[in-house]
């Protein structure tokens, strides 16, 4: 995907466990040559809900308490001051160009997707309550309506376990997926698995099909068997120490609910690749 | 008691200028074939005094070894304490440990000589072994089971906790927000949550049942949010509960080895025991870092940076570290100390700082021994005047020996100014015996001014710094010599330099029947006599070299006192050697500078007149008189009286000066040369100036020893020599300092060949004859003295004075009868 991508883009808010988020995308802006560009998604919910007449939150340290608008929005903008500080940390860090921004709800589509240059990596955890309790992110809604490829992340990134793909043809668009797979490969532990159904495995010309996408990279590559069924899929994923499962758009388009088990699986996060 | 082998006022003889030791009397060619002499030669006192405090082992009965220095009292001390501490057994270890209870105090831990380090080294495996093989165990499969559950348990019940309370506000179509600091629910409508607007348009009642629902489900949430500190803590017991577990097999099998090999020592089994303790209650310690923090995250999954990473972890395992203070494993006897910088620190100890982040921090693996642990169970050696200079050492030690134990505290803690909180070792129990070196005076001066020192040292071993030069004390001083030379590895001595350098021992004491102790003077002398045979490229050293190196030691430090013969020779300063004055003698002094002591003659004068009996010390007008100075003067007062005043009274008046002295007098060794000026001023007869005079007088007119007679003779000697030899110079003597001559060989060769003289004298009246070849005359049974005598002269010098005196006071009383006008 170098040379492809230009911008990676990561979406912030309040609620999320952002660093792992801000650092995986760092790393890929360096990678792949793009800019890390942070955009601060304000929440709509929180505040609506601060707006209505018996809005309260509750917490560990103070119990119920009254919740304005002006506190929804001074914690907001101190979230995003925090989240810009995190940004240009890891694009320092990583010594890339970056950039942030603070977009309304309404404009996230806008903000978050500009060209098909561009690629997103989101935080799949919210910060947890009472140390395990997560109410389910809000990017799930944003990704699925991303005209892009994207990065679910929720763990912070690691450079142990194997990097794992589905290829169920020799299409153009399995193309696409091998390449982003190989490189993520090269930046873990230089180890990727394909999975694939038995009949692509064992077609003619396969191996040799799969050795000519992957000249370019230093990756080892193992070929793995791919159980149909999706549960079991997921098991087989989880075996292998998957540290990040790269998968094509079109292989999870219709299958939301599962989409959301696979990147929980998967040690670090999901790829996904349009 | 004069010499029977000389006359007064006669010449001495050569003979008794300079006491030999002829080589022809030692029983040896070379120094080499002499066995070494024993180490306490003449100090014989002070090693009975050294060996009797060694055998007292009540308290106080410390040592002060009261001396010049460059006596031998170090060398001899050392060998005494030596000797003894070989026949003595090697006292304990000393360890401090970590005190469990409360780190400020770390504990003193007692161990057989050598059994320290060992005992460092069993707890330093037994760390190792448990950082190697508790996170083995909790590696194992069935820790991690157990611990899973334990985790899983505290994740259900959460989980399903605030599931509840989702599933309720999910069936009520209210959602739950995740706010920045906590959760909050609101109505949703179309998954989203309801705007304002469009809750304000619902029917009140609506609005009410929504608010009533959205605060029942709040209530509950709040319930479960106040369990989670509760069921954290209930995990966090459960999960160190399993670790305590784990643990305890493993560090239990492991102290046992431990326990088994010390478990005889005092204080060790409770230690252990303690140890036991704390490495089950900081089990997770020993887990790897990262182990370690998976199982307790770091707030906000922030990794401490890697230096910091390092001394955290440094810092968890060194609570059972050992820190082996005294270590006694293979000393054969006692400990000797020397401790050459005393001061607070050197002697009690001290507790050291590590910079850690800007901060300094210590833990009693840091407490750092000082001289007392050292020699605890043997001897220390100090010397006392560093002592009492040295930043509180002298407090420091009279309170460790007073309360028996030494206690390691800065000077803050001791003087209680301390204002942060620092270490406070247990005290270690102290056996020690003191020597301190020191000059007699501080040993005087502590006597009368401390009332501790005499309670605290018992003891003192008072060192000669002369012996009598006897035959058998000239062969040991040999002997001593021969081993000096052996111990400084030199070219071997032949009997000529030997007897030489035992005759510059006795000039060295100012006496030719005594020989200094000062064995560093000996060393040096050794030493520069060494490098010039080393220079002529000799083998064996002569008493060529001997005296070369003598009169090169001198040299290096005359250029005062040549300076000084320059300009009287120059006639700066006025120092007659020849021809006759009234009322002027050349007197002598000692000046000492440096290394250095010269003789340097000068000229006394005296002015009598008509006056009320007063006898004016000018140097003492001026303030450059010393006390003993003026005592001397006043003394001629008092001779003035009791030999003329008992039939007259004395109408004059006298004063009395070192001509050119600019720098201050002291000592009575002048007076009688200030007397013979006065009594020639009063004779107004004149004293040959080729005499210079030394010695002090009483009232009776008897003339005392002095010191640095060698020194005066030299100087008026080196003068006559600058101004020319006429024959007939020399200096005049007290009696009583014959035995002290120990001249330079010039000055013998001189006076040998009849160029100079020396002249003894016991009495005022034998100096007078000499200095004005005038008989000194006897008074009759009348008290009168003879025609044509001195004294005669003097006399009527003094009944002039006292007839004028009477005249004046008869015209002043008849002024005051004589009736005025009117009257």
């Amino acid at each position: 995907m170098k040379g492809l991508i230009e911008r990676i883009v990561v979406p912030l808010d309040a609620a999320s466990e952002n660093r792992a988020a801000i650092d995986a995308a760092a790393r890929l802006a360096h990678r792949w040559g793009a800019e890390l560009h942070g955009v601060f998604v304000e929440d709509n919910d929180l505040l609506h809900l601060a707006r209505l007449p018996f809005a309260r939150q509750v917490s560990i340290g103070a119990g119920v308490e009254r919740l304005t608008a002006e506190e929804v929005e001074r914690q907001l903008r101190v979230f995003a001051a925090r989240a810009r500080i995190e940004v240009e940390a890891a694009a320092r860090r990583h010594d890339v160009p970056w950039s942030f921004e603070i977009s309304p709800a309404a404009a996230a589509d806008a903000a978050l997707t500009r060209s098909e240059r561009d690629f997103l990596v989101a935080g799949t955890a919210t910060r947890p309550i009472g140390r395990h309790f997560r109410v389910e992110t809000r990017w799930w809604q944003v990704i699925e309506r991303s005209a892009v490829s994207y990065l679910l992340v929720h763990r912070e990134w690691a450079t142990t376990g194997t990097v794992v793909t589905l290829v169920t043809d020799r299409g153009a668009d399995a193309e696409r997926v091998l390449d982003a797979a190989a490189q993520c490969a090269e930046a873990v532990a230089g180890i990727l698995t394909v999975a694939c159904p038995a009949a692509l495995a064992e077609s003619a010309g396969f191996e040799q099909w799969l050795a000519d996408r992957l000249a370019a990279y230093s990756v080892t590559v193992q070929i793995e068997l791919a159980p149909e069924e999706g549960a079991a899929l997921l098991e087989r994923f989880a075996a292998l120490r998957c540290q990040l499962l790269v998968l094509g758009a079109d292989a999870v388009a219709a299958q939301p609910q599962w989409l959301r088990q696979a990147a929980a699986r998967a040690a670090h996060g999901l790829l996904i690749v349009r | 008691m004069a010499d029977p082998t000389f006359e007064f006022a006669k010449p001495l003889p050569a003979e008794l200028l300079y006491r030999r030791t002829d080589p022809k009397d030692l029983p040896f060619d070379l120094c080499s074939e002499l066995p070494d002499a024993p180490v306490e030669i003449g100090q014989e006192r002070a090693a009975e005094a050294v060996r009797f405090a060694m055998r007292m082992r009540a308290k106080g009965y410390n040592v002060y070894a009261l001396g010049d220095a460059g006596t031998g009292r170090h060398e001899l001390v050392a060998k005494l304490l030596h000797d003894q501490a070989g026949t003595e057994k090697a006292p304990s270890d000393w360890c401090y440990v970590n005190n469990f209870d409360d780190p400020q105090k770390p504990r003193c831990l007692s161990l057989p000589p050598g059994r320290g380090t060992g005992f460092a080294a069993a707890m330093k495996g037994v760390v190792e072994e448990l950082r190697a093989s508790l996170p083995t165990a909790f590696e194992r499969d069935e820790f991690r089971a157990r611990r899973e559950v334990i985790d899983q348990q505290f994740k259900q019940r959460n989980e399903e906790a605030f599931g509840a309370v989702q599933q309720r506000a999910e069936a009520q179509n209210i959602v739950l927000l995740r706010t920045p600091t906590g959760l909050a629910m609101a109505p949703k409508q179309d998954g989203k949550v309801m705007e304002p607007e469009v809750f304000e348009a619902l029917p009140e009642d609506q609005r009410k049942a929504i608010e009533h629902e959205i605060e029942s489900i709040q209530g509950e949430l709040a319930t479960v949010m106040r369990q989670v500190p509760q069921w954290e803590r209930e995990h966090r017991d459960a999960a160190r509960e399993l670790i305590r577990d784990t643990t305890g097999f493993v560090v239990g099998h492991l102290i046992e080895e431990v326990r088994a090999r010390y478990a005889d020592h005092s204080g060790v089994p409770e230690y252990l025991d303690a140890v036991e303790r704390n490495i089950k209650e900081n089990a997770e310690d020993f887990l790897p870092q990262q182990q370690h923090q998976a199982s307790a995250p770091q707030p906000d999954g922030a990794q401490p940076p890697p230096g910091m990473a390092a001394a955290i972890e440094d810092a968890r395992f060194r609570r059972y570290q050992v820190n082996v203070i005294v270590d006694n494993g293979g000393a054969t006897g006692a400990p000797v100390v020397f401790e050459d910088n005393p001061n607070h620190q050197t002697l009690v100890g001290r507790a050291e700082h590590l910079a850690r982040f800007g901060a300094l921090v210590t833990d009693f693996n840091l407490l750092a021994p000082g001289a007392l642990h050292r020699a605890n169970g043997g001897y220390l050696v100090i010397e006392a005047t560093k002592l009492l200079t040295g930043n509180y050492g002298w407090p420091s030690l009279k309170r460790a020996l007073t309360a028996g134990e030494i206690r390691i505290e800065s000077l803050e803690q001791m003087f209680s100014v301390a204002t942060t909180v620092s270490l406070e070792p247990q005290p270690i129990p102290l056996k020690v015996k003191v020597v301190l070196l020191g000059p007699p005076q501080l040993y005087y001066l502590l006597s009368g001014q401390d009332e501790e020192f005499p309670e605290l040292f018992k003891i003192a071993a008072d060192f000669n710094d002369r012996v009598e030069r006897s035959a058998e004390m000239t062969l040991l001083y040999a002997r001593m010599i021969a081993g000096l030379v052996r111990r400084e590895k030199l070219r071997c001595f032949d009997h000529g330099a030997v007897a030489l350098i035992i005759e510059r021992t006795a000039r060295l004491a100012a006496d030719a029947d005594r020989l200094t102790t000062q064995k560093r003077a000996i060393i040096d002398l050794l030493h520069e006599a060494d490098q010039l045979a080393a220079d002529a490229g000799k083998e064996i050293v002569g008493a060529a070299e001997v005296q070369a190196a003598i009169e090169a030691q001198f040299r290096r430090g005359d250029r005062i006192y040549r300076r000084l013969q320059e300009e009287i020779a120059r006639g700066t300063i006025r120092v007659e050697t020849s021809g006759t004055e009234v009322g002027q003698v050349n007197g002598l002094a000692v000046m000492s500078l440096g290394s250095v002591g010269f003789g340097n003659p000068s000229r006394i004068t005296a002015q009598v007149r008509l006056g009320r009996g007063e006898v004016i010390d000018i140097e003492r007008e001026v303030a450059l008189g010393g006390p003993l100075h003026s005592k001397g003067v006043l003394i001629l007062s008092g001779f003035l009286g009791g030999r003329f005043g008992a039939s007259r009274p004395l109408s004059l008046h006298a004063s009395l000066v070192f001509e050119q002295n600019y720098g201050g007098v002291d000592g009575d060794s002048a007076s009688g040369a200030e007397l013979f000026a006065l009594l020639s001023a009063l004779a107004e007869a004149p004293i040959k100036q080729r005499f210079a005079v030394t010695g002090s007088v009483d009232q009776h007119g008897r003339i005392q020893a002095i010191g640095g007679a060698n020194e005066k003779i030299e100087g008026f000697f080196d003068v006559c020599r600058l101004t020319g030899f006429s024959g007939e110079q020399g200096v005049i003597i007290p009696a009583s300092n014959v035995k002290h001559l120990m001249l330079r060989h010039d000055v013998v060769e001189a006076a040998a060949a009849g160029k100079f003289a020396i002249y003894p004298i016991d009495t005022v009246d034998q100096g007078l004859e000499l200095l004005t070849g005038i008989p000194a005359g006897e008074a009759g049974p009348d008290g009168n003295y003879p025609p044509g005598t001195l004294n005669h002269r003097i006399a009527a010098r003094l009944d002039a004075f006292a007839e004028a005196s009477a005249a004046l006071m008869r015209q002043a009383l008849a002024a005051a009868t004589q009736p005025g006008p009117g009257s």
